[in-house]
C-alpha cells in the first residue's frame, strides 16, 4: 500500500528547484503536504526502512539523489531493510 | 502498406549518462562496441518511424493516474527532463507520428485492448539513452508506447504476448508506405531502491536470453512468470522485450552484447531480431 502524500512529495522533488527549496527550508516544503505525523517524522529523520514500506522504490531512490544524499549512504540504509526483514522472519 | 523493418532491444541506466566513465576502459570499450553495432543495424534498417516500448520512470505518470499501456499520439514529444540528461544530443521537440499513433490506438480498441492515449509525452532516459549511445545523429519519428513496469500491479507477461502480436498486425495493416522499427527498452536483471539494490542476477539473465533465442514463446512466458520477480524490480522491464519478441513471432533473436556492470547496477543486454 502506498502513502499518497509521501509519494507525491518524493515525486515532486524530482524538479531541481523543488529539491533545492527542500534542502534550504525543509519544514516549509513539508508544510505543503498533508503528511500523517508518523510519515512526516519518517521523512524528517530519514527513516529509510519506514519509507521503503510506503513508496515506490524508484521514487525512494530518486528522492535521496535529489536531496543530495550520497549513494553509499542510501545503499547502506536500504540494505538494512533486508536485514530487518530477515530478523523478523528468522 | 507499412512494413516492419527492424526490432531492437536495449537496456538503459541513468548511470550510463551520469557516470558513463565509471566503468574501467576495457569494459567501457566493450559496451561502446555493442552500442555501435546496435547503431549500425539501426541505420541499416533505416526506419521512418520508431515505435518504442518503454517504461516511464515517474516522468509522465504518478499514482494518481497510472496507465498500464499508453500510446503517444502527439505531433511532438519533449526530450528528457532529467537534469542529468543535459548532454543528450537530441533537443526538444522530438517528432512524433500522430497518424500511426492514432491508427495503433484505434486498432487496439477494435481488437480488444484499452490503451490510454497521450498527445504530449516527455521521453525519459529509458528511451533516450539507447538512442544516444547507439550514436544516432538524428532520430526518426517516434511513437512511444509506455508500458507500466514500475508500479505494481503490472501487465501480465501473457498480455505482453498479445500486445506484441497485435502491434505487428496493426503496423503491417497501416495503409501508408512506411518503414517501421520496434525498440524495447529496459531490463535485464536489476534492482533499484530495493534492499538488494545493485544486485545483478546473471543466471536469470542468461536463462532469459536462452528462452528468447529458443523462440519457444510458451516456455519464455512460463520462465518469466516464475522468475522475473526474483531478478529485481527493474527486471520487470523485460515485458517490453516480450512484446517485441512476440511481434516478430519469436524469430531470430540475436544477442549483440551482455554487460553485467555493477557500476551501473544493471545486467545490460542488447539484441536485435533477424525475423525477415
Amino acid at each position: 500500500m502506498r502513502d499518497y502524500w509521501v509519494s507525491k512529495l518524493f515525486f515532486d522533488m524530482q524538479q531541481p528547484q523543488a529539491a533545492e527549496e527542500y534542502r534550504a527550508n525543509r519544514d516549509k516544503v513539508l508544510d505543503r503536504y498533508p503528511l500523517k505525523p508518523e510519515m512526516r517524522q519518517a521523512v524528517v529523520s530519514d527513516d529509510v526502512a519506514t519509507l521503503a514500506k510506503v513508496v515506490n522504490p524508484y521514487l525512494l531512490r530518486f528522492f535521496y539523489v535529489a536531496i543530495g544524499k550520497p549513494e553509499s549512504w542510501f545503499l547502506e540504509r536500504i540494505s538494512k531493510t533486508a536485514q530487518a526483514k530477515d530478523a523478523v522472519h528468522g | 502498406m507499412a512494413e516492419l523493418v527492424g526490432a531492437f532491444a536495449s537496456s538503459h541506466a541513468p548511470l550510463m549518462a551520469r557516470a558513463w566513465e565509471s566503468v574501467d576502459p576495457v569494459r567501457l570499450d566493450s559496451i561502446k562496441k555493442t552500442f555501435a553495432e546496435m547503431g549500425r543495424r539501426f541505420r541499416e534498417a533505416n526506419p521512418d518511424v520508431l515505435v518504442v516500448l518503454t517504461p516511464d520512470h515517474w516522468v509522465n505518470f504518478f499514482i494518481n493516474n497510472m496507465p498500464s499501456v499508453c500510446i503517444g499520439v502527439g505531433e511532438t514529444h519533449e526530450s528528457p527532463p532529467e537534469p542529468w540528461m543535459k548532454g543528450l544530443p537530441f533537443k526538444s521537440p522530438w517528432q512524433g507520428d500522430p497518424g500511426l499513433g492514432l491508427y495503433l490506438a484505434e486498432q487496439a480498441f477494435e481488437k480488444g485492448f484499452e490503451p490510454t492515449l497521450s498527445y504530449h509525452l516527455e521521453m525519459d532516459h529509458g528511451v533516450a539513452i539507447p538512442l544516444w549511445r547507439m550514436g544516432l545523429t538524428s532520430l526518426p519519428r517516434i511513437v512511444p508506447i509506455i508500458v507500466n513496469t514500475v508500479e505494481p500491479p503490472l501487465i501480465s507477461v501473457r498480455r505482453c504476448i498479445d500486445w506484441g502480436r497485435f502491434l505487428r498486425e496493426a503496423i503491417e495493416s497501416y495503409p501508408q508506405k512506411l518503414r517501421v522499427a520496434l525498440m524495447a527498452t529496459g531490463g535485464l536483471s536489476h534492482s533499484i531502491g530495493e534492499a538488494d539494490m545493485g544486485r545483478i542476477d546473471e543466471p536469470f539473465d542468461m536463462e532469459c536470453v536462452e528462452h528468447f533465442r529458443s523462440g519457444d514463446i510458451a516456455s519464455l512466458v512460463s520462465f518469466l512468470e516464475r522468475k522475473v520477480e526474483s531478478a529485481g524490480n527493474g527486471a520487470a522491464e523485460v515485458r517490453n522485450w516480450v512484446m517485441a519478441h512476440s511481434a516478430v513471432q519469436g524469430r531470430g533473436f540475436d544477442l549483440i552484447g551482455y554487460h553485467p556492470y555493477p557500476e551501473w547496477y544493471v545486467g545490460c543486454a542488447f539484441a536485435t531480431w533477424n525475423f525477415r
